[in-house]
Formats: structure tokens, C-alpha cells, sequence
């Protein structure tokens, strides 16, 4: 029958009190800049029962204010751990070294009282939104405020106005903040999360898979949204996720990561374009092109194999065994950071790029991979 | 919710029902007279079946069972056979002294669970507070509560002499409800009441503990982390949501509480409820035994009832049909 708590039908008209610091808050919060983050040599380690290994090694990258990085690579290659360790969030069996600017501040060696400034101030976190994202005896207003009111000294009442604000960003109604999260459905929940995301409008989002629980229909309505808002807003964002194909609408700049490694990264339309790791070729063949008129429709190619072992790395090339190109020296050595342009790849033959480009636009190349490793 | 009460509620009178039928029919069929004792006193025949008569004891079985619950029904218990008085009458004020040590104690204790098995769980896994907090509550929890209630007598009565240890107050003390607002009560009532809580706190903070160890590396809680919510609250978040499972836990667990609380009635002499329930069974006087049984009953049910609706009120995704 009933839920034992019903949900309020409204919301209850502001104070004018209420209004008036709301105002003052937006205000505030309007002035926020878009914020830079240069990350330089993030390496990080876990230590398990089986052993310690690197999940991360040796990563470099720059989000320029108010621009978006798409962070790509199959799952498993360490995406979540960069994005975690920019938080603060590592687990206590974690290692982290290099640098993370946020505005000149290194974000990485902060104490807790540091981190909690920053946290939602300035670096906020959308997380996929899976039924327990959301602390599940809590209404989803009280969620949001919590927020607000962790970083500032504005009335519960502000808080939730703020929290209704939100909400119609996001494109929910403002009665439902008062409803707990297993009322919503996943769609109205990973939106609840964006709007959470947004409510100190903090300068730089990390966004981990924001869609990857949901139906196809349902992800692009998000992605619709995040971009929405984001064009809106001039937000900086890291958008990790595993669709090429969202990359390409939403980021200027990509990192293709792979097996803890940077594979490939640049500017989106180089990397996309123009491929230099063949990693990266086989990713695209992977993902649905948008389809051009005219052109034949590209058959999906998955690449065979899997990420290998992080505990007992290959020597060369960590993709030498799934590589359709690898040579003898892809494993043995390891690869060089080679840049081209704006564009750098971690691969021997980047100079054969064009020629592997033709040949990874073709089936059977990855085909004949089978069974060579 | 309205029709989920009312089952509820009528569940809770068919168990009452059962119980006081059992206790009635267990006393009846135990071979003793409650006469006897009286009769060596010289008491005349006439005189005994009077009283037989005044006791709800002539009659056959079933004529016996009628009037007992309609008596019960009316809240008549009859008349203690040791006593001569009331069953009422002997045993409100021993309920009273109960819970005198019952709620503080179970209050405390759960509360003292709480908080420790919070601290305990969020601490550093394999650190100091987590060990030595799981070795003391399992190591209490281990003792049966008579061993615990004797330790703190022998330590704290017998060879410190900072409480007494026996009964609930000095001879000549004041009596009636006066009597509580008194030094001599509460020095009285302190042993009792640590022992309850030393027995009732181990399984709470072992419970909530393992809740919040389960609860801290839930998804939620690192979005709530990463909000720069300080630990504290963080902390506050993963209780919350232990309580929980302790709450389904907590009230079932009463009827085994209870018998504890006996138990340390007992150990203390301190004059409750309990106390006098075991004295009635030896002592052969059904009526005060019955009583005091039908109060458990109606408590252990009721508290059952309670555990379902405090749960529905902590739990947003329950849901009563
Ligand atoms: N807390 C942890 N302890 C040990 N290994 C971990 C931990 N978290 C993640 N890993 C491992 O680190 C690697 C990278 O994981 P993750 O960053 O989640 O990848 P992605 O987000 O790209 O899928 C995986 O092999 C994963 O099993
Ligand atoms: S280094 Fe060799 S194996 Fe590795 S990606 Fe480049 S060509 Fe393939
Ligand atoms: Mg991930």
C-alpha cells in the first residue's frame, strides 16, 4: 500500500528571508571561475593480498578552464582510479604519486581539512548512478543540502531552495526532492546526481560513467543534458566513459588509457581523426560511427583478447599481444612517448600510423589476431 | 498501514491467548495443592473449601478455564495464594523496581552499543580500537550474565564496599514512591543497573559494528565523502543506516533480555518482577506466576509489534501490507 513516509505533494512557498540568502548565494556561487586541472605524472599503486601493481602509471594530461576531457579505455584500464585519487577518495591500500593542479594548488597531498575545502567547492563528482549511490534512508533533498551546507553557512531552508533550483535544471520536479532515492527511477536518480553535482558549482566535474546503467534511450537524454547545462554553465569536466562516439560530441581533448598506461591523447578531433596508437583504431572500430550519408555502414569490430594482468605487466608494449601490428621490439621494449603536433601517443611505429589506419578500418586484420598472443 | 495494525494487533492477542492457556493448564496439571501448606496449620475443612472456592479452583477443568479468562479479561488475576492479597497488588510495585533497572539499563546499553560499535567500525580496519574493541565485546558477550553480575558484587560490594549488594535499600529506608527520590535508592540501584548494561551493550556494539564496517564502503558513502562532508557525518551516515539491522535484531531479542534481567534480579535480590516470578513457581503460588507470565507475553508480542513499526519509520523503503 502506502510507503510509510508519503512524499509531499508541493513544495512549501520561501520566506522572504530565505529568498533574499538564496539570491545572495547564487550570486555568490555564479562567480565561480571555470577551474584548470594539469595532472604530471600521476602514478598510482594498490597494495593487495597477491601483490602491489601499478593501476595507473605514469599519466599526464591538461584540462584547460571551461573545456572537457573525455577519458576513454575499456574497463579496467584504471579510469575510476585517476578519477578517485583527483577526489581524495583512494582507499587506505593506495599509493599515489605525481602532481594534480587545480588552479596551481596540488590537489594530491592534501590532509583532510584541505580536502574537504575543495571537495564540491571546487571539484565535484557525478557517479553512475547505480541504486546505491544515494544513501538510501535519506530523502534526496536532504542529500543535496547536505552539500550545500557542508561548504556554506546558509539556513536548511536555503539549502533546499538551492536544491529546487537544481532540480529544475536537471529537469525534475521540485516536489520530488522530497522523496527517497528508491522512489526514483535510475534515469530521475543519475539526474538527482547530476543536480547534487552542480549545486556549489564548482569549477571542474569529474564525471565517471555517468550513463553506463542506463538504457541507450535514457543515456543520450543525459548526455543531452550534461552538455546542456554544461555549454550553460562553462564548467571544466573530465567525462570518463567507454563511448567513443560520446567523446567525440562533447570533448575537446581525449586521453585514451590503457591498461594503466596513456595510450593516446590530444585534441578529440586528431585523436578521433586521425589515430596515432592502434589501440585507439581499434576502439573506434568498436563504436557505431556516426553514420555519414552516403557511406557504407562500418561493421563493428571488437578487439580480441583481454587488458592483461596489471600484477605481472608484459615487458614491452602492454598491448603487444592484442596489437595487429606488434613487431618483435613492441615486445620486448617498452614504447616511447611520441608527440605529433598537440597529438602523443605511446607506440614504436607511430610513423606507420597512416598505414595502420587503412589496415584497422579492415575486419579481417583484427580477425587474423585470434590466437596470435 | 490501518489493516496492516489491525492483523497485526490480532496476531499479537491469539499468541497472549496461547500463552495464558498454557500457563493455565501447565499449573492445573502439576500435582499440588495450594491448600496443603495451610492445612498443616490446622485449617478446617470448610475453611479449605472456601478458599478452594475464593481461588477459582472448584469445578471442573473447563469450568475453571471459563471463569480464569474471563477474569483476565476483566484484568483480574485473582489473589496470591501466599500473600492473601491481590496479584495486583503484590506485583506493581515489583514491576516498578524492574524497570527501574530494565529501561535505563536497556536504554543505555543499546545506546552505549551504539556509539562504541560506530567508533569501532569506522576505525582503522586491523587497528588498535577495532581489536580491542571486538576482543572486549566478545569476551562479555562469552561471560553469562550471573558471572558478570557476581564479579561486579565481589569486586565492587564484598571487597571496595562502594555499593551495597543486596536489595533496594537499607532497613528502615522510606517506603512508598518517596523511596526512589532517595541517595540510598540510587546507591542501590547503581550495581544492577551497570550489570544490565554491561550484559545488554556487547551484542549492540558487535551488531552496529559489523553494520558500519559493511556500510563504509558502500557507493553512497564515498559520494557522501566526496561532498567534503566532515567524517563525522560521513560516520553518522553509515550508523544510521546500521541501525537497521540492529533494530530487527533488538526487539525479538527481548524475551532472551529478559530472562537476563531475571537472572540479575536475582543475583542482586533486587526485588522485581522477575525475582518474584521464579519465588512464585517455587512457592507454588500460581496466581502471581500466571500474572507475571501474561506480562511477558504481552511484552515480548508487543515489543515484536514495536521492532515492525520503529523499522517501517527508519526504513523509508518498507512498505506494510
Ligand atoms: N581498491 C582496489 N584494490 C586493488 N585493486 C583495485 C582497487 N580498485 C581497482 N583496482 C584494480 O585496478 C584496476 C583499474 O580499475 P579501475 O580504475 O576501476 O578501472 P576502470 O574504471 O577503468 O574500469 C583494475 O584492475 C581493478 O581491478
Ligand atoms: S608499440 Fe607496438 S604493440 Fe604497442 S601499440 Fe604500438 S605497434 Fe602495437
Ligand atoms: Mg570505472
Amino acid at each position: 500500500m502506502a510507503a510509510s513516509t508519503p512524499p509531499r505533494a508541493g513544495t512549501r512557498p520561501a520566506s522572504a528571508a530565505t529568498l533574499a540568502q538564496l539570491a545572495e548565494l547564487n550570486q555568490r556561487l555564479a562567480w565561480k571561475p571555470a577551474a584548470r586541472l594539469q595532472v604530471e605524472g600521476l602514478s598510482i599503486g594498490y597494495s593487495t593480498l597477491r601483490g602491489r601493481f601499478h593501476a595507473v602509471e605514469d599519466i599526464s594530461f591538461e584540462v584547460p578552464a571551461g573545456t572537457n576531457l573525455g577519458l576513454v579505455g575499456e574497463s579496467g584500464c584504471g579510469k575510476s582510479t585517476v578519477i578517485k585519487a583527483l577526489m581524495g577518495l583512494q582507499p587506505a591500500n593506495t599509493s599515489v604519486s605525481g602532481r594534480a593542479l587545480l588552479d596551481g594548488q596540488d590537489i594530491l597531498g592534501l590532509d583532510d581539512r584541505g580536502l574537504r575545502d575543495i571537495r564540491w567547492n571546487s571539484i565535484s563528482l557525478i557517479t553512475q548512478s547505480a541504486m546505491n549511490s544515494l544513501d538510501p534512508v535519506y530523502t534526496i533533498g536532504d542529500q543535496i543540502a547536505e552539500a550545500i551546507r557542508a561548504h556554506e553557512r546558509v539556513s536548511r531552508a536555503t539549502a533546499w531552495a538551492r536544491a529546487e533550483e537544481m532540480f529544475a535544471l536537471v529537469g525534475l520536479p521540485a516536489g520530488r526532492l522530497y522523496e527517497f532515492p528508491h522512489m526514483f527511477s535510475g534515469g530521475m536518480r543519475q539526474r538527482a546526481v547530476i543536480a547534487m553535482a552542480l549545486a556549489l558549482n564548482a569549477g571542474m566535474l569529474l564525471a565517471d560513467e555517468p550513463t553506463t546503467a542506463l538504457d541507450p534511450i535514457m543515456q543520450s537524454q543525459i548526455m543531452t543534458r550534461i552538455r546542456g547545462i554544461h555549454a550553460h554553465m562553462r564548467r571544466s569536466m573530465i567525462l570518463v566513459t567507454h563511448d567513443i562516439a560520446v567523446v567525440a560530441e562533447t570533448c575537446e581533448n581525449t586521453v585514451v588509457m590503457y591498461a594503466g598506461k596513456m595510450a593516446e591523447s590530444g585534441p578529440t578531433a586528431d585523436v578521433l581523426e586521425r589515430p596515432l596508437h592502434p589501440y585507439t583504431m581499434g576502439l573506434q572500430n568498436a563504436f557505431p560511427r556516426l553514420p555519414v550519408p552516403g557511406a557504407p555502414r562500418q561493421p563493428l569490430i571488437s578487439i580480441p583478447g583481454v587488458v592483461p594482468n596489471l600484477l605481472l605487466p608484459p615487458p614491452g608494449c602492454r598491448f603487444a599481444s592484442r596489437c595487429p601490428f606488434a613487431t618483435d621490439l613492441c615486445r620486448t621494449t617498452a614504447p616511447p612517448v611520441v608527440r605529433h603536433g598537440a597529438q602523443v601517443a605511446t607506440c614504436h611505429h607511430t610513423d606507420r600510423s597512416e598505414e595502420f589506419r587503412a589496415a584497422a578500418a579492415r575486419p579481417e586484420t583484427w580477425r587474423n589476431m585470434r590466437g596470435a598472443a | 498501514m490501518r489493516a496492516y495494525i489491525l492483523r497485526r494487533l490480532a496476531q499479537s492477542v491469539l499468541v497472549v491467548w496461547a500463552v495464558t492457556s498454557i500457563m493455565f493448564f501447565m499449573f492445573r496439571v502439576m500435582p499440588a495443592d495450594p491448600t496443603a501448606m495451610l492445612l498443616e496449620r490446622g485449617l478446617t475443612e470448610e475453611a479449605r473449601q472456601a478458599l478452594l472456592q475464593e481461588w477459582g479452583l472448584t469445578g471442573t477443568l473447563w469450568d475453571q478455564y471459563v471463569a480464569y479468562l474471563g477474569n483476565i479479561l476483566t484484568g483480574d488475576f485473582g489473589s496470591s495464594f501466599l500473600y492473601r492479597k491481590p496479584v495486583w497488588e503484590v506485583l506493581t510495585p515489583l514491576i516498578i523496581n524492574t524497570l527501574w533497572i530494565a529501561v535505563p539499563g536497556l536504554l543505555l546499553g543499546a545506546a552505549l552499543g551504539a556509539v562504541i560499535g560506530t567508533a569501532v567500525g569506522w576505525a582503522e580496519r586491523g587497528g588498535k580500537l577495532e581489536r580491542s574493541g571486538i576482543f572486549l565485546a566478545t569476551v562479555i558477550r562469552g561471560v553469562p550474565n550471573f558471572v558478570i553480575g557476581i564479579a561486579l558484587l565481589t569486586i565492587f560490594s564484598s571487597t571496595l564496599s562502594w555499593f551495597p549488594g543486596f536489595g533496594m535499600g537499607d532497613p528502615g529506608a522510606t517506603t512508598g514512591f518517596a523511596r526512589y527520590m532517595t541517595l540510598d535508592f540510587l546507591h542501590h540501584l547503581a550495581l544492577p543497573l551497570i550489570a544490565v548494561i554491561i550484559y545488554f551493550m556487547p551484542e549492540n556494539l558487535l551488531l552496529m559494528r559489523s553494520g558500519v564496517v559493511e556500510n563504509r564502503t558502500e557507493d553512497y558513502i564515498e559520494l557522501i565523502r566526496a561532498k567534503g562532508v566532515p567524517q563525522r557525518r560521513v560516520a553518522w551516515h553509515a550508523a544510521r543506516n546500521s541501525m537497521l539491522p540492529l533494530i530487527t535484531w533488538l526487539f525479538p531479542a527481548l524475551a532472551e533480555t529478559i530472562a537476563g534481567i531475571v537472572v540479575i534480579e536475582i543475583v542482586f535480590s533486587w526485588p522485581g518482577v522477575g525475582r518474584e516470578l521464579v519465588l512464585a513457581v517455587t512457592r507454588q503460588d500460581y496466581p502471581v506466576a500466571q500474572a507475571a507470565f501474561f506480562l511477558l507475553a504481552v511484552m515480548i508480542v508487543l515489543a515484536n509489534l514495536a521492532a515492525d513499526l520503529v523499522y517501517g519509520k527508519l526504513d523509508p523503503r518498507v512498505v506494510y501490507k
